[in-house]
């Protein structure tokens, strides 16, 4: 079999067990419905134990969070190397934007200009799309007022169509750190001492990022084979945006947190930084994969043979909830965000497929990461629709026989409504650290909000299944059938 | 980090030991096993759902008092028949033999426990000959003895007089209020009277109240039309229909055979149903159930005008 057919084969796999579990308990529910009723009781306990787990794991990645906040990065990395070698070390900050207005990247830039670490070490790219007739004119805006602030300022403009390319963030991120490499080889200015740290347009910084992120690569054993994840976190517009939206966007960073704790399976997501040497050895980011953020990962995982990982940061970058100007907008907004990270699931080929060629990586090594990643992905799809959907159906489908005469039947809605009851468990220790992470609420907004804040938790079910399951099953099934997504930019909304 | 690793590792295999312990219980408990200590083995038990109306009574089984009151569910029942006997105070015992079976849910949802001294109450206020209900309205009508109609809603409060009516003799049979609520109708075999509702409270109603004799038959029943103009009569040799207004006509819709049909009407969709007897081919009379389709207006208007130009 050639390749290509493995790629092709291996795309089918998520889509086809996500499909195959939900139309299996269909079929079983109405065929056998006891022993479709015993399945899901299995597997809602098993959610149940994994949700009090997780929830536990949330629990201490946010105690580590609050403790690292006090820590004085910029004093323990004078203190680590007193004779200031520290200093040698440039970071580089990339934005690819496109459609994302100058507002959006003066707040970005500003906090990075903020930021306690010398300016004289940072050199910022952002890199435009030349596809975006304003390109040069919101370039234009932002040198005049950032051009001086750093010790590098670039403006990168992307041409459209170059061969190999797709229209990704990752081509454009890839053009721009070239042109930086450009820029490094000039000032003569080693790899090894650069860290570049790939931001969307939106993230803003905390003062002590680029300190805390040179202390880690300065403490870390090997620190060109990892990665440097900050925790997301949406704080940015979050007290206008809509609650629906608002829960999506914590739950995400619940769910980065929980990754934290998760090393053997902490992928990098969204914002995060990496050595610069690492990132011209392994060719850059993908240019044609939508899922830019974690492909680089996998390829360096797959460059050092397996011996790369990602090392938490304990420090919060600022992002924008995505919503928009009416309910429907926002959710299909929400939609379209959630299926372009679920699209992360054509990590499973790429990595299957670079395991395939790779003799070098231990077979339990790629047994376990490949088995991860999709277990991952699978899970995500269907999950919601197991726990919230299912219970009913071989009371539907197993006719009135079952639903009415057998113990099974009677016992189902009630010992899945008790489990499901668990999870209140989890949502309250969700709903009080939720409230820990708010930044301090703006003057024009109303206090009841506060209420609204706490009561919105309740639809969480409909959340994790209209924006969980749904987008999810639609990236498998369309990665599954060949129907290739492209690359949408989320739609940045502040007040 | 370390130690968190080590904690998460602890939290990992404790979770792991959950969920192996926890599953048998669970399952077993789902599928209606119980364990035996004395035997170290499971037995297939079958469960009983009791729901009463009042709820909160006492469960017996085998004359033993259970913790629980209804509505209730006793699970974990070995196969077999069980005394079962129901208590509430100031109401009657209910009792029987349940059978269970294993795997099985007995239910038993649709037990009444009836009042020892039923609570009967007098509604009306004033003598009265005939009532009905309005139970889209939740209201009582009342034909009191003073040729007036009283309404009350289903308490018996709110009573109060609506309207009157032309007395008939001898005394109506029955009342029917038209589905507007604005007029009544009511009958003997061979009188119709009609009276407006709304024309009381100061109109000049006695015009609006008028009595229609049915010298030609029998009447047996009558039904208003969902227009609430017509009325729909069943007499002992004819389905016959009939304007509400004074000096109208009956215009015979279909003969019949049967002196004492037994009918019933579809006020939503307009249809008289009725039993006719007819002759079949081997020269027998015998019952059959008729459909009369009168639910479009204009057929019947045009049926009626046809049939008083003949």
């Amino acid at each position: 079999m050639n390749s290509t057919k493995i790629r092709r084969l291996l795309e089918i796999i998520p889509g086809f067990l996500s499909w195959g579990v939900i139309f299996f308990l269909i079929v079983l529910s109405a065929w056998q419905p006891a022993v479709c009723a015993v399945a899901i009781i299995v597997f809602d306990f098993y959610w149940i134990i994994r949700t009090l787990y997780l929830t536990t794991l949330l629990v201490m990645a946010h105690r580590r969070l609050f403790k690292e906040r006090s820590r004085n990065w910029l004093k323990e990395c004078q203190e680590l190397e007193p004779q200031g070698s520290w200093l040698k070390f440039y970071h580089l900050v990339i934005f690819p934007v496109y459609k994302e207005s100058p507002a959006i990247l003066k707040a970005s830039l500003e906090a990075i200009k903020n930021s306690n670490y010398p300016n004289d070490n940072l050199v910022v790219v952002v890199a435009f799309e030349e596809r975006n007739r304003d390109c040069r004119a919101n370039a234009k805006d932002l040198e005049d007022k950032f051009k001086g602030e750093f010790f590098g300022y670039l403006s990168t403009f992307h041409p459209n169509g170059l061969p190999g390319e797709t229209p990704t963030k990752g081509a454009n991120a890839t053009f721009a750190a070239k042109a930086a490499k450009e820029f490094f080889d000039r000032k003569k200015i080693p790899y090894e001492n650069i860290i570049v740290s790939c931001f969307d347009a939106d993230t803003c910084v905390e003062k002590g990022y680029f300190s805390c992120l040179t202390h880690h690569f300065l403490t870390t054993p090997k620190p060109h084979q990892a990665s440097y994840q900050p925790i997301p976190v949406y704080n940015n517009n979050i007290w206008y945006a809509p609650s629906f939206a608002r829960l999506v966007e914590l739950t995400a960073s619940f769910c980065q947190l929980i990754e934290s704790m998760r090393l053997e399976k902490f992928v990098t997501f969204s914002s995060h930084s990496m050595s610069f040497k690492t990132l011209v050895d392994i060719d850059y980011w993908p240019v044609n994969m939508i899922s830019d953020d974690s492909v680089i990962y996998w390829k360096a995982f797959l460059f050092f043979k397996g011996n790369y990982r990602v090392v938490p940061l304990y420090i919060t970058v600022s992002m924008d909830v995505a919503y928009s100007t009416n309910f429907f907008k926002t959710i299909l907004l929400q939609y379209k965000q959630k299926r372009r990270w679920a699209w992360g699931v054509e990590n499973f080929p790429f990595l299957v497929n670079g395991f395939l060629g790779e003799k070098d990586i231990p077979l339990f090594t790629k047994i376990r990461r490949s088995y991860h990643l999709l277990e991952s992905h699978v899970t995500w799809a269907i999950w919601a629709v197991i726990i919230i959907l299912m219970p009913t159906l071989p009371i539907i489908l197993g006719g009135s026989f079952f639903a009415q005469t057998s113990a099974v039947g009677y016992n189902l809605p009630r010992i899945t409504g008790l489990l499901f009851n668990f999870t209140a468990v989890a949502s309250l220790i969700w709903i009080f650290l939720s409230r820990t992470t708010l930044p301090p609420r703006p003057r024009d907004v109303k206090w009841h909000k506060n209420i609204l804040m706490l009561v919105e938790w309740i639809i969480v079910p409909f959340i994790v299944l209209i924006l969980g399951s749904t987008p999810a099953l639609d990236a498998q099934t369309r990665l599954m059938l060949g129907r290739y997504m492209v690359f949408e930019t989320t739609e940045k909304k502040r007040k | 980090m370390l130690s968190e690793q080590r904690i998460r590792a602890v939290l990992y295999y404790l979770s792991v030991l959950i969920f192996i312990l926890g599953l048998p219980s669970i399952l077993s408990s789902v599928l209606g096993y119980k364990f035996s200590r004395r035997t170290l083995s499971f037995t297939k038990t079958g469960l009983v759902v009791i729901k009463t109306q009042p709820s909160g009574a006492n469960v017996y089984l085998d004359n033993a008092l259970l913790n629980d009151k209804t509505p209730a569910t006793i699970a974990e029942l070995l196969p077999g028949t069980y005394h079962l006997k129901i208590e509430l105070e100031k109401h009657y015992p209910w009792a029987s033999n349940v059978a269970i079976e294993a795997g099985k849910a007995t239910r038993l949802e649709k037990i009444i426990l009836f009042p020892v001294r039923p609570n009967i109450r007098q509604l009306n206020k004033e003598k009265f000959s005939a009532f009905w209900l309005d139970e889209e309205k939740a209201e009582i009508y009342y034909a009191g003895e003073d040729n007036a109609i009283y309404r009350s809603d289903f308490e018996g409060n709110n009573y109060e007089r609506i309207a009157t009516f032309l007395q008939i003799d001898p005394a109506p049979v029955k009342f029917v209020a038209s589905p507007d609520r604005k007029k009544i109708a009511y009958f003997n075999k061979h009188k119709i009277g009609i009276t407006y509702l709304d024309a009381y409270s100061g109109q000049p109603f006695f015009s609006q109240q008028f009595v229609l004799d049915y010298p030609s038959g029998v009447l047996f029943n009558i039904f208003w039309h969902s227009d609430s103009y017509h009325l729909v009569l069943l007499a002992n040799r004819a389905v016959e229909v009939l304007e509400a207004k004074p000096e109208a006509v009956p215009i015979a819709l279909a003969t019949l055979n049967k002196k004492n049909p037994s009918c019933s009407y579809d006020l939503h969709n307009d249809t008289l149903y009725f039993i006719d007897s007819q002759r079949a081919a081997d020269g027998n009379m015998y019952d059959n159930l008729y459909k009369l389709e009168l639910n479009s207006r204009t057929t019947l208007q045009q049926l009626m005008k046809m049939q008083t130009h003949e």
